[in-house]
């Protein structure tokens, strides 16, 4: 009955039409082989809408009047079959001259109208203007607020996030900071070794049984610690040679110093929450050196243990360590964890030359490659 | 450190309607599809722009790791490298699943145990597209995690070695594989194809590790191989219609006929029942000359409509073998016949395709020939005659004749002729090129 209407209204015209209303209730009359063009009418055609004005196709929301006509314009254009590649190519290039903000609305309008081909084309569009611009400039063209503190612009990982491999990176960077400070120690304690060695195992009972008088937990920590401690040196001598011998740079040792606070800065940044994890996952064996914990002094080993108080001056050179770090910080970001990674890896690198023939081979040819 | 938290107060909004900010609240996969046209570092850049943007990178299907999307500006090799490294490093732990698309194809990189490393990452998620290109070095063997990947619907490698486990049971999702400077065992790779079985596309160039290929595909639709190898054998390769091949080299294949064997030629087209489209480049048309060349092929190749075929016009099995091939497709409307330019300057044959080998031969829907490289032969002429004469709706039809000192007298020679053959379309037009 509706189809016979709209023939007698129109039979000079051979086309169809149909029906579509915009979210803002106004109601407008469409070619139907243009308006088909967009998958989402023709759907809704297909039920059965759109044939007459008291059933016209409801448009989403987001395809307001303006939208619509830029949409049929693209869609009166692309339908027509006989067009070439490069006719077509050029109506797109004069089509999305557009203000940003329009463009974003088109983008929004052709995807709910399920339009896929007007939709790369606006987003290819939109990503030509991000390309190679900075920041400000980006703000500027698209409106957004500038609304990140600078602590996090400069830091790409969020603290806050209770991601799991986030936190296995802050792990990560913890133990390669307490590898550091191991290799840092373990020179200045190697001067020391004679005494350390010739100690009896009654003045080891003695020592052990003496201390218990003192907090216990922290005690028996730190024995665990010392026998490690002296088995280490023993084993990673030849290791700490090689180390000492192959660092080629001659400010090698003061850079790692430096890298070294430079880790700690990092885990003072860190969430309480954060350290705790690291504590627990790293055995209590090796008290980090954040924690104020303080020791009997008449322990006549504590010389050795420079990492397990934080005397005054220790403080201070933590304190200005974070503050020279922030301001590394805000140069590249990437570059600061380059050098902390890389470091990581020629020590390992170097480590495994020489334990194992077969990688040393591999990394000989690597060398070979880089030159 | 309270001294870094500068909170810039955000712009009071405005109302007025060029101020508002209309992309960040697009929805997602638009945002996604934005960034996806950008190179990786602009698009992890957006993450400083505001705080809605913060994580909108994280989403990228696509993760492109090439020279463009990673600007390192340095001259040392192993600075440039461990920049690399830490960038893949950081992007992959701070993108969220599922990764759709890896690719990476930086020059500057070649640290093995990284890239080792990332594969195992990727195998842990769903990744459907791997692309891996070693631009320097040796071979990269590939870490065993890389077999694992069954989400994967495209792999792609380029100067990789490829040692599958052996608990390895082919890629099930596989559609597409492209391997490029590769070296792997000839069981290895055949069991490999034949264990995908949704395998639709293969790749193959420059191989080494095996010669005698035997592409055992029954969904196979796109063949392109170009490479060193003494057979190739395709089995129930039934809806192959795209294949290309090319042999690098002119020897080791004729001592491979078997006794009985119905010729190359016919073994080869046996199994292509419904190519569409075939190249046949570098030697690989000697090859198929190899055994006996029929004048016809058992069955034609009813679908056959795109021939293109590079041939020396002195070695008369080579002609024999293209003119069985033509009289055996009927339905070609395009074809094109490249003669090969270091063997045409050798010393013209004696031997002819007798005439009455170009017996009638219809070509009822053949419309564009070209022919390039030429140089007067008799051969040569006589094809073309063979194909104006045969070819009634032909529309159009190239010369182009390869680059002869003092040869303009023979060129001449050659225009003659062309203009005196018959033709039996009359819209056809011979168009001359010039070398």
């Amino acid at each position: 009955m509706a189809e016979a209407d709209r023939e007698i209204i129109k039979p000079e015209m051979m086309k169809s039409y149909i029906w579509l209303q915009t979210s803002d209730g106004s109601l407008q009359q469409v070619e139907q082989e243009v308006a088909v063009f967009c998958p989402f009418i023709c759907h809704e055609m297909h039920s059965g809408m759109g044939s007459s004005k008291t059933y016209p196709i409801s448009l989403p929301s987001r395809v307001s009047p303006a939208m619509l006509s830029l949409i049929l314009d693209y869609c009166r254009f692309h339908q027509v079959p006989g067009r070439s590649n490069k006719e077509r190519k050029s109506f797109d290039e004069k089509f999305i001259r557009m203000d940003t903000k329009r463009l974003c609305e088109l983008t929004s309008a052709a995807d709910s109208l399920q339009l896929k081909p007007l939709v790369d084309l606006t987003s290819r569009a939109l990503a030509r203007m991000i390309e190679g611009k900075t920041p400000e400039e980006i703000r500027d063209i698209f409106h957004l607020p500038d609304d990140l503190t600078e602590e996090e612009k400069l830091e790409p990982i969020k603290n806050t996030i209770d991601d799991p491999r986030i936190r296995l990176l802050n792990r990560l960077y913890a133990r390669k900071r307490k590898e550091l400070k191991e290799r840092e120690r373990l020179k200045n304690v190697e001067a020391e070794e004679e005494c350390v060695d010739e100690r009896s195992v009654e003045d080891l009972l003695s020592f052990i049984n003496g201390g218990d008088a003192d907090s216990k937990g922290v005690k028996t920590s730190k024995n665990k610690k010392k026998n490690r401690r002296r088995k280490d040196p023993q084993k990673n001598t030849s290791s700490n040679d090689t180390w000492t011998s192959n660092s080629t740079s001659s400010s090698g040792n003061a850079a790692d110093k430096k890298e070294s606070n430079g880790l700690d800065s990092i885990c003072h940044e860190h969430d309480a929450a954060a350290r705790d994890d690291l504590l627990s996952n790293l055995g209590k064996s090796l008290k980090l050196p954040n924690i104020d914990d303080s020791f009997a002094p008449d322990d006549e080993f504590d010389a050795g243990d420079l990492d397990d108080d934080i005397d005054p001056a220790m403080k201070e050179k933590i304190d200005r360590e974070v503050e020279d770090f922030a301001r590394r910080l805000n140069s590249d970001w990437p570059d600061r964890m380059q050098e902390i990674l890389s470091l990581g890896q020629e020590r390992k690198r170097i480590l495994t030359a020489n334990t194992c023939n077969g990688s040393l081979r591999r990394y000989a040819r690597l060398d070979q490659q880089q030159k | 450190m309270s001294s870094m938290k500068q909170r810039e107060l955000p712009k009071v909004p405005c109302k007025l309607e060029m101020e508002v900010d209309k992309i960040s609240n697009l929805p997602g996969h638009i945002i996604d599809k934005i960034l996806s046209h950008l190179s990786l570092r602009d698009a992890v850049r957006t993450s400083l722009l505001s705080s809605k943007w913060r994580y909108k990178w994280i989403t990228l299907p696509h993760l492109v790791f090439d020279n463009q999307s990673v600007l390192v500006s340095s001259q040392d090799q192993t600075l440039i490298k461990n920049k690399l490294v830490n960038i893949v490093d950081h992007v992959l732990l701070l993108h969220s699943e599922p990764i759709q698309k890896f690719k990476l194809s930086h020059r500057d990189l070649q640290g093995v145990s990284d890239i080792d490393r990332w594969i195992l990452f990727l195998s842990r998620g769903s990744v459907k597209e791997f692309v891996l290109e070693i631009w320097k070095g040796h071979r990269y063997k590939l870490p065993s995690s890389i077999y694992s990947c069954q989400n994967l619907i495209h792999l792609e490698l380029f100067n990789c070695l490829l040692k599958p486990p052996p608990t390895f049971d082919g890629f099930k999702n596989l559609k597409s594989i492209d391997l490029q400077h590769i070296t792997m065992d000839q069981d290895a790779f055949e069991y490999m194809i034949s264990s995908c079985p949704l395998l639709e596309r293969l790749t193959l160039m420059n191989f080494d590790g095996f010669t005698n290929l035997n592409i055992h595909a029954p969904k196979l639709l796109f063949f392109d191989m170009g490479g060193v190898f003494e057979s190739v054998n395709f089995q129930d390769t039934f809806q192959l219609a795209v294949v290309s091949i090319g042999l690098y080299t002119n020897t080791g294949f004729e001592c491979n006929l078997t006794f009985g064997s119905a010729g190359n030629l016919i073994e080869f087209f046996a199994h292509l029942p419904r190519i569409q489209r075939l190249e046949v480049q570098s030697y690989f048309l000697k090859y198929l000359t190899t055994g006996k060349v029929p004048g016809r092929l058992p069955t034609p190749c009813m679908e056959l409509s795109f021939l293109s075929l590079r041939i020396n016009f002195n070695d008369i099995e080579e002609s024999l073998a293209a003119l069985c091939l033509l009289r055996s497709s009927p339905n070609l409307q395009e074809l094109e016949m490249l003669a090969r330019p270091e063997e045409q300057s050798a010393v013209r044959a004696p031997a002819n395709v007798a005439d009455e080998d170009y017996e009638n031969c219809p070509f009822n829907q053949l419309r564009f020939v070209k022919i390039a490289g030429i140089s007067g032969l008799r051969q040569e002429l006589n094809f073309i005659k063979f194909l104006l004469a045969n070819s009634p709706v032909l529309e159009k039809m190239s010369v182009k004749p390869i680059a002869m000192d003092g040869g303009w007298e023979l060129l001449k020679e050659l225009m003659k002729e062309l203009l005196r053959f018959r033709r039996a379309s009359v819209q056809a037009q011979i168009i001359y090129l010039d070398p």
